[in-house]
């Protein structure tokens, strides 16, 4: 797959405001727009090839199956939101946080997971902090 | 209680897609979190040309948790156990990820039948046999084993095969 080369750029360069425990996420501010280019590319490759998430098998622009069985109205519920970990792979924040109560393992690649990023899932099923 | 919801799109994936023919996936018609599945035994294996029934459990937690596998049809093999069908696979266990699927499952079966292991035996006659070296002993058996007991499938497809051993053992067979 193509793809952890493009998260590797993504984790590299995000902007600070979108880091969620990412020890690299120290980006210069005057790169910040190309930056945020950079993220589109790399997420949309990522949306064409990873739109299911593998936990819940919801699509990633839809919330989890939690969450749409017990929707709260609480636009921070974290099956709102999805997770990537440093490894490139992508599920619901909900899924991915109760799976690792269980082990603390990427399912897909049973890496030890560590949360490079963590975006809302934008209503209508659009892409993530892009311009 | 979402482990409805997460085997319902599975079973709309199966539906949508019978993509492994070796591989029949069926829910129980009251129970959604009741599975049978229906393997057909790898080539060159001893199990060729057999199908071999599972039992297959969903628990509410699945799939933080795996489902319960076992195998209705009797088969002898090193890492299943004769009498009960447990079945000694890691990722039934310890190796499981919630990225796995019924189908997945099954197909992890399939490999196991494909390729014992010998070294974690529940079937202590068969894992001897093997760690003897003693394929032909192994074969001979395994094969004498699911002549006599398991289920031949008749043309290509097994989704027209009776079943006549499977119907009353799913709950039972524990
Ligand atoms: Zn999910
Ligand atoms: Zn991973």
């Amino acid at each position: 797959m193509a793809e952890p080369e493009a998260m590797d750029v993504d984790v590299e360069k995000q902007p600070e405001e979108e880091a969620v425990r990412d020890k690299k996420g120290k980006g210069k501010a005057s790169k910040r727009f190309e930056i945020k280019k950079w993220n589109a590319v790399a997420m949309w490759s990522w949306a064409i090839c990873t739109d299911t998430c593998a936990i819940c098998r919801n699509n990633l622009y839809e919330p989890s199956i939690e969450y749409q069985a017990n929707p709260t109205g609480d636009p921070d519920h974290p099956g709102l939101s999805i997770a990537w970990g440093v490894c490139g792979h992508v599920f619901h924040l909900d899924c991915i946080q109760r799976w690792l109560k269980t082990r603390s393992a990427c399912p897909l690649c049973n890496k030890e997971w560590e949360f490079a990023k963590i975006e809302k899932i934008l209503p209508g099923g659009g892409s993530m902090g892009v311009e | 209680m979402t482990a409805k919801t997460r085997v319902m799109k599975e079973y709309k994936e199966i539906s949508r897609s019978q993509a492994d023919e070796a591989i029949e996936l069926l829910p129980d018609e009251r129970n959604i979190l009741l599975w049978k599945g229906l393997i057909k035994g790898p080539q060159e294996s001893p199990y060729e040309g057999h199908i071999f029934e599972l039992g297959i459990k969903v628990p509410d937690s699945y799939p933080l948790a795996p489902p319960a596998v076992h195998f209705v049809t009797k088969i002898f093999h090193p890492n299943v156990h004769f009498k009960t069908g447990e079945i000694c696979l890691d990722i039934l266990k310890t190796s499981w990820s919630p990225a796995w699927t019924l189908q997945a499952v099954c197909r992890a079966v399939l490999a196991l039948l494909s390729a014992p292991a010998p070294d974690s035996p529940l079937n202590c006659d068969a894992g001897n046999l093997l760690r003897a070296q003693d394929m032909r002993g192994y074969s001979s058996m395994a094969r004498m084993y699911a002549t006599r007991l398991a289920a031949m499938p008749q043309g290509s497809s097994i989704v027209e095969q009776p079943h006549p051993s499977s119907l009353n053992t799913f709950k039972e067979d524990h």
